[in-house]
């Protein structure tokens, strides 16, 4: 227990571990679709940590660095896009519970 | 300090999985992601901290608390219909993977020897990452920032009442 709270490795991994599954019990557990989006993010911040972990174990290696700046982009991207669809949904159907919005149908 | 940092991120995590009110969620998410900033700037790359805040605390989060306050919907609307067995099994299996992962990375030997292993690194430069992005990855470079157009043009397309 000692070394996991001591900042080694295993101890990043543990908390990025912790933070898939507190996102990923967010996405199953809420219904307002935000809050899965939120959830979503957490997952990604998630592979980030160990990713950044497993870069600095490997003796500072920069590929990790790049391609958190790659997925950044491509959470941006996402998140411009998902808000989008939020909104025009919220605009069709008046609503932003998951459970009303089963089918992107009008 | 890890610990710390740690407490925080999983601390702001848990809040926001438990808060009722959208924009509170919001606010402890940033709180998660500035936690997750220290954890990188404790990794010995402060490049990716500062990053984790410009674009996670600072502009994918304030685009999720503006939308928020746009559609005027601070709390989550009372269920259609109660589903408690998916509730249930819900909370059950993601306590599950938390558990089992969790004790798979403690007994991991590879995981063990990889962090004995480690040596003290110099702290990520810009210089360092801006050298290898642009001499290995240019194509990846040019590909992202054509993704990025491209969700921008999608994202106004989208919300856009007529085209």
């Amino acid at each position: 227990m000692a070394h996991l709270l001591s900042g080694g490795l295993q101890g990043y991994v543990a908390v990025a571990l912790l933070l898939f599954v507190i996102g990923l019990a967010t996405v199953l557990l809420r219904r307002t679709l935000l809050m899965q989006f939120m959830g979503m993010e957490l997952m990604l911040n998630a592979a980030n940590v160990a990713l950044l972990a497993f870069a600095r174990w490997r003796g500072g290696d920069v590929q990790g660095t790049v391609t958190y700046l790659m997925i950044i982009a491509v959470a941006a991207c996402e998140a411009a896009v998902g808000l989008a669809l939020v909104i025009g949904l919220h605009r069709m159907r008046g609503t932003t519970d998951a459970d009303r919005t089963a089918s992107l149908k009008q | 300090m890890f610990a710390v940092f740690a407490l925080i991120t999983l601390l702001g995590a848990v809040l926001m999985l438990l808060q009722k009110n959208v924009i509170q969620a919001g606010l402890c998410l940033a709180l998660s992601f500035l936690g997750v900033a220290g954890l990188f700037v404790l990794l010995g790359n402060p490049v990716a901290g500062a990053l984790q805040v410009i674009v996670y605390a600072g502009a994918i989060l304030i685009l999720v608390l503006f939308v928020i306050m746009l559609l005027n919907h601070h709390e989550e609307e009372p269920a259609e219909r109660a589903r408690p067995l998916q509730r249930w099994a819900s909370v059950v299996l993601s306590a599950l993977l938390g558990a089992g992962a969790l004790a798979l990375v403690l007994a991991s030997p590879g995981l063990q020897a990889l962090g004995a292993a480690g040596t003290p690194v110099e702290p990520m430069t810009l210089e360092r990452v801006g050298t290898v992005l642009f001499r290995d990855h240019l194509l990846a470079v040019e590909t992202v920032g054509l993704l990025l157009l491209a969700a921008m043009v999608g994202a106004v397309a989208l919300v856009k009442k007529e085209l």
